[in-house]
């Protein structure tokens, strides 16, 4: 049976993030907190491998207690088990730290057949921690993976297709190996009722900094991370355009068309 | 190793034999500007295979060195023997910083050799700036879905590995240089070590709709849209006006129009001469993909939305009834 680890995060929900004009800091509250989007296609797609072929999945993931919540999600839609990691000591991690702790903590339930992972997520967007977390496993990679057409255990191989910017690659790759997964064909199930109880009961594994066998403190949080974030600032905001204000929504339309003809637009 | 002893910048020119893809052109241009305030050399680095013709566009770029690797594994793209290549290449030549251009294969081989070298990787930055005080580039780029912009640093370990979007910088060449340094390595990956294999490859259908590099008009849809079944207006719209509809990234995570159709930085940069938006906040994820349009209008309710900071004109109102005021008025001409 295949061994796959399904590796999500929990991000805010960024396109209700608003920032301060004052302070020019974010305004976080109030702001949910989700499953990264992409994470969910990851999820899905491991279960239809489970579905066609049989398999164990270990969802894992690195944040906050209340990250849980993402686990439990993965857990109602067909995860057989999941790993919470959280330390304040894992903070500032940028994607080496992070994926140097997350392969670590999944040691333990490993070594796995296939690892999936969402293409990038809401709020970092580097979209460097598949490439990163196969480094870390010594697997083979495919990103942008947009379908698995088939799964040769035997053989230890697998075809899957690939969505690049023109066209659509097949692409034959060795197993143990990590996928990026784009969104195209898996969109993610809804849980029903027996999946979302099962999932509300389940018992979380939590691995934190001194629980995780072998883990080199250099390598974690800030100080394990290649890249600092030393200032952020809001984006500068350009001059206005000149605003149409003709008293309508009819005459502001029929103003713009005004100006299209003027500017030999139509 | 102190990064102090890390010199030179190396962008790598992704090619398929025939021509370089422009990202590395452009990147050329951008860290040469660089490298000229660092004194740092600035070096592009190929697989052998590109025809003399195209050699002649990066050198116009102003570049000081020409690395041009030969070996076995380099056929086909592959994750393993370009990890590889770049992680040999780094070690022996330690660069302070590599530039790859964030195609779909540069985001899959770069953040590897990175952790591989163990070092920072940052990604789709739309500024670099040199700091002297530290020594290190400022990699700044939009974050937070665009809400606010960050400046990342890689402060201690080198080479500072950053992608970079196609794009995002112009390919300007301020000429060649009167001495091009050429340099010829060979690092061999054994064929039998790469793990993936390209079976096929299967080209889109040319759906001219997809196709919004060529299109004059834009007509750009944005999260204010309240559903599907408002589209058809606004292709109308777009047919009259003989352009195309486009949309911003919470539409194609609605799953309302396709990724391909997705303005910005991670989906199509396009240069239109009317860009129209409708219902669209303006993230500076969005605003820099039609940047350098001609003549450019946003309509959205929120008089404070940044997108009036990035167009000629604006509107504050309602999207579907100024597009239907639009519609009716071009259509009475």
């Amino acid at each position: 049976m295949l061994n796959i680890l399904v590796c999500v995060k929990q991000v805010p929900d960024v396109d209700l993030v608003k920032m301060d004009p004052v302070t020019g800091s974010l305004i976080r509250e109030g702001v949910p907190a989700i499953l990264n989007p992409l994470d969910g296609n990851a999820m899905e797609a491991a279960v239809r491998v489970k579905e066609q072929y049989g398999a164990t999945i270990t969802a894992i993931t690195m944040g906050p207690p209340a990250a849980e919540a993402v686990l439990r999600e993965c857990l109602s839609v067909g995860a057989d088990r999941a790993v919470l990691i959280t330390d304040r000591a894992f903070k500032d991690a940028d994607t080496l730290a992070t994926s140097y702790v997350v392969a670590k903590a999944a040691e333990e339930f490993g070594p796995y057949d296939l690892i999936f992972c969402g293409k990038e997520t809401l709020d970092g967007a580097t979209g460097q921690m598949g490439a990163q977390l196969a480094e870390r496993f010594g697997s083979a990679l495919v990103t942008s993976a947009s379908r698995i057409l088939e799964i040769d255990e035997a053989a230890d191989t697998l075809v899957t297709e690939r969505e690049m910017e023109t066209g659509i690659e097949t692409v034959q790759a060795r197993i143990p190996c990590l996928f990026t997964i784009e969104k195209t064909n898996y969109q993610p199930r809804i849980p029903n009722f027996k999946g979302k109880k099962a999932a509300r009961f389940a018992e979380i594994v939590t691995r934190t900094a001194s629980t995780i066998p072998g883990l080199d403190p250099s390598r974690i949080g800030a100080v394990g991370s290649g890249t600092i974030v030393p200032r952020t600032y809001p984006p500068e905001r350009g001059e206005s355009g000149v605003m149409i204000d003709e008293g309508s929504a009819e005459r502001n339309g029929a103003k713009i068309v005004e100006i299209l003809a003027e500017t030999g637009l139509i | 190793m102190e990064k102090s002893a890390y010199k030179n910048m190396w962008v790598y020119i992704e090619h398929d034999g025939k021509r370089a893809h422009p990202v590395g052109l452009e990147l050329c241009c951008e860290v040469r500007k660089l490298c000229d305030v660092t004194g740092d050399k600035l070096v592009a680095v190929l697989v052998e295979g590109l025809p003399e013709e195209e050699l002649a566009k990066i050198r116009a770029c102003g570049i000081d060195q020409l690395l041009v690797v030969s070996g076995t594994g380099y056929e086909a793209y592959s994750n393993d023997a370009y990890s590889n290549l770049f992680t040999v290449l780094c070690r022996k030549y330690n660069p302070s910083a590599v530039f790859v251009g964030g195609t779909i294969n540069g985001r899959d081989f770069a953040p590897r050799f990175a952790a591989r070298l163990n070092t920072g990787c940052t990604s789709d930055a739309t500024e670099l700036v040199y700091n002297p005080e530290s020594g290190d580039i400022e990699f700044i780029e939009p974050a937070v879905g665009g809400k606010m912009m960050a400046v990342i640093t890689v402060p201690v370990l080198r080479p500072q590995v950053g992608t970079i979007r196609p794009g995002t910088f112009r390919y300007e060449p301020t000429g060649e240089k009167p001495a091009v340094e050429v340099l010829h390595e060979t690092v061999d990956f054994p064929v039998a070590d790469i793990r993936t294999k390209l079976l096929g490859f299967v080209p889109d259908d040319a759906d001219a709709d997809l196709d919004l590099a060529n299109t004059d008009v834009i007509v750009c849809l944005g999260n204010g849209l309240s559903g599907p079944d408002k589209l058809p207006k606004y292709r109308e719209l777009a047919a009259l006006l003989g352009g195309k509809i486009a949309c911003t990234r919470p539409l194609f995570d609605r799953g309302i129009l396709p990724f391909k159709l997705q303005i910005g930085q991670s989906g199509v940069m396009v240069k239109p001469k009317l860009y129209i938006g409708f219902g669209i906040s303006g993230a500076i994820n969005h605003t820099a993909g039609f940047a350098g349009s001609g003549l450019s209008i946003a309509v959205n309710t929120d008089p404070e939305a940044p997108i009036f900071g990035a167009v000629d004109y604006g509107i504050v109102g309602d999207m579907d009834e100024v597009c239907d005021a639009m519609l009716a008025a071009l259509k009475a001409r």
